[in-house]
């Protein structure tokens, strides 16, 4: 705070001292400490939740042991068995899925919207974008547990006539959680692609290049790091999502043996254990432990991005105007 | 005799009819991936939205639970409030079209504003069967009265603490902030708040709430997370909002003796209003659709005594986790169409505060219509 001496601030605090107090003084006064505390209360609030967990995530991994918790394949709350392989495995492999077929496809859809589309249809396309990404969670996890889950129960047996399968797991999951993040990864694409300066694509095809030259060898080069940026948020999305995950997992705590086999994941293990465990023992603990997992998912997304964000901003200042 | 040269021309271009392919599967795998969330939206509407428009002739009879005719009579009001609204809007647009000019305002309002009233007072118990009774886990025709008014009253709880602290904090970054340290510091807490999955919060009001404090699932506990989930959102949309804002006008407020805490008070943050609003708006639609940190902190049941209360320390459901909790719980026998009924009104939901959003977004904010017509 002590850095807060700009000729700003000065100016108006000087005749302060000399004139009479007024209520005019007072209040504003009153308003000014109450926008600090506004300022400090968000920050105040994002150490306590950091803090809160870490804490109750600690006495977990004191618990079990950290190498326990990240290597043992059996998740077994009631035996007091706590391997997390299972729970970790789910939720990078159904994110990672939804990578592949969720906002890879998205990234290249926003290319057509921001490229090839007309103009009429552009708007029309992001605004339907955005209704899709705010339609909750929740209401795509039941249209997948009543069409997807036997859909994929059919694909199984396709693949493999031999074995019954109840069509939950990976493979389900990993769709479902495409779907939903395509929209938000295509909404922060777009926006990345619309930045572009109209002067790179004229100055491409002024030396001959065709639209999907200018679009792929210009609009994407130019606006990678935004891109990627948007897919680490879709990654992260995928890796934090519950409730929908929840219904169509399976819910089977151990290793899948393939796609189509029910399996868990971090937040399904902790939205379904938080009920039963009982608060400040072992049980109820390591679900903190593993929760430090998805901490760390997303503030490696932050410093990524900001990383990414400064270095183009750099990029860009060097450049003469 | 020569031989006649080719002409040359742009279709001839060495892999232009590749080209050409590659862009047609562009544009279908695009058309295609809207196509999919279009056709899913209309099936939800279809599917439920039968539920949501069988008015009944023979009046519901009230339940005895304290609240309910007030909780009743605010859903009329809302839901003939919004057909009033809709109504409107067409005959507006129809006397556009015929008349070329809109309808006057002082006549359309009025009659909205009747049409809800009149909704509420007299057709109180004859709105659907569905919106108005209590769930049942195990027997048919369980409906979502309660879960609508906590959804509701979630709304309003989160916005009560998002509003002062969001635009507190957006207007101290945007006019206010000198440390250039604690600003930093602010963005980067900003930031790791918009990261964070929404189970870590709902862990964290467990945490706090349930743990800590004995509080037990209550709907404080829930609009409380909610509002922190939201923070980001309200802070990031409002300082843009308030930035935005001519200098010039803030410049003609002081130069008439008012101090920078009256201008901001009086003339920026009325100026961005709109912007704001939609920030809001927009966070409204989250908490509509949130579930897992609710489920951890507000608990997953309506206990019948309690459904229409307002006292904030009590637990209970909204529709997103009533949609959870029914298809991974649940043992009625029409838990298809309950579902389907609950997905329909969350979508209807969610759909209203988007449009309502937009419009907002149109007319204030950074590109908005209201700042293009003062800087003309």
């Amino acid at each position: 705070m002590n850095i807060a001496a700009t000729a700003g601030p000065k100016a108006e605090q000087e005749p302060r001292e000399h004139g009479p107090i007024t209520r005019v003084r007072v209040l504003d006064g009153v308003i000014r400490v109450a926008l600090v505390g506004c300022g400090a209360f968000v920050l105040i609030a994002t150490i306590a939740i950091l803090l809160f967990l870490g804490r109750a995530g600690v006495r977990g991994i004191q618990a079990v042991g950290i190498s326990q918790l990240i290597s043992g394949v059996l998740w077994k709350p009631e035996a007091d068995l706590f391997g997390g392989l299972p729970l970790i495995v789910g939720t990078f492999v159904s994110a990672i899925g939804a990578v592949i077929v969720g906002a890879i496809p998205a990234m290249f859809a926003a290319v057509w919207a921001n490229e090839f589309a007309s103009k009429a249809l552009c708007p029309l396309y992001r605004r339907t974008m955005e209704v899709a990404a705010a339609i909750p969670s929740v209401v795509y996890g039941w249209l997948a547990l009543v069409y997807l889950v036997p859909a994929m129960e059919s694909l199984a047996h396709v693949i493999r006539p031999n074995q019954t399968t109840s069509g939950e797991g990976l493979a389900a999951a990993s769709l479902l959680l495409g779907i939903m993040i395509a929209p938000t990864v295509l909404l922060l694409s777009l926006d990345s692609l619309s930045r572009v300066p109209s002067a790179l694509r004229d100055a491409s095809a002024a030396l001959g290049g065709s639209p999907w030259q200018t679009a792929m060898r210009v609009c994407l080069p130019h606006s990678w790091r935004g891109i990627v940026i948007a897919l680490f948020f879709g990654f992260a999305r995928a890796a934090g999502e519950t409730m929908a995950v929840q219904m169509v997992i399976g819910g089977a705590r151990k290793l899948p043996g393939d796609l189509f086999s029910p399996t868990t994941t971090i937040s399904t293990q902790i939205v379904m254990d938080m009920q039963n465990a009982m608060p400040n023992t072992t049980g109820s603990n390591v679900l903190f432990s593993m929760s430090l997992v998805l901490l760390v998912v997303s503030v490696v997304v932050v410093l990524f991005t900001r990383g990414l964000t400064r270095q183009g901003r750099q990029g860009r200042s060097r450049r003469p105007a | 005799m020569s031989v006649a040269e080719p002409r040359l021309e742009r279709g001839m271009r060495n892999g232009a009819s590749l080209e050409r392919t590659l862009r047609l599967s562009l544009a279908t795998g695009a058309l295609a991936l809207a196509l999919l969330y279009v056709s899913g939206l209309i099936y939800l509407l279809v599917r439920g939205g039968y539920r949501l428009v069988a008015f009944t002739s023979i009046a519901t009879p009230l339940a005895d639970i304290q609240g309910e005719p007030m909780a009743r009579a605010g859903l009329a009001a809302i839901v003939f409030g919004s057909f009033g609204w809709v109504a409107s809007s067409i005959a507006n647009f129809a006397s556009a079209k015929i008349r070329g000019a809109y309808l006057p305002k002082r006549f359309t309002r009025p009659a909205v504003v009747a049409i809800a009233l009149f909704g509420a007072l007299l057709l109180r118990d004859h709105l659907p069967r569905f919106l108005i009774a209590l769930p049942s886990e195990t027997r048919a025709g369980g409906g979502i009265g309660p879960e609508i008014f906590n959804t509701l009253y979630f709304a309003v709880l989160s916005t009560s603490l998002t509003l002062p602290v969001g635009v507190g904090a957006a207007l101290y970054m945007a006019r206010f902030a000198h440390a250039k340290k604690f600003v930093g510091l602010l963005r980067t807490a900003l930031d790791t708040l918009a990261s964070l999955p929404s189970i870590v919060y709902g862990l964290f009001g467990f945490l706090v709430f349930v743990v800590q404090m004995k509080l037990g699932y209550s709907l404080f506990a829930g609009a409380f997370v909610l509002a922190l989930l939201n923070l980001p959102l309200v802070v990031g949309v409002a300082e843009e909002s308030l930035r935005a804002v001519p200098r010039e006008l803030e410049e003609a407020s002081l130069a008439v003796g008012a101090t920078d805490v009256q201008t901001a008070l009086y003339v920026t943050i009325p100026y961005a209003w709109p912007g704001i609003l939609s920030a809001l708006v927009l966070s409204i639609g989250r908490v509509f659709a949130e579930s897992a940190p609710l489920i951890m902190t507000a608990g997953t049941t309506i206990s019948r005594a309690t459904a229409y209360s307002l006292d904030p320390l009590r637990g209970g459901e909204t529709l997103a986790v009533h949609l959870w909790y029914v298809n991974s719980a649940g043992l009625a026998p029409d838990k298809a169409d309950v579902s389907a009924g609950t997905a329909a009104t969350l979508v209807v939901l969610i759909l209203l505060t988007n449009i309502v959003a937009a419009r907002l977004a149109r007319y204030g904010g950074a590109t908005g219509t209201r700042l293009q017509a003062a800087t003309k």
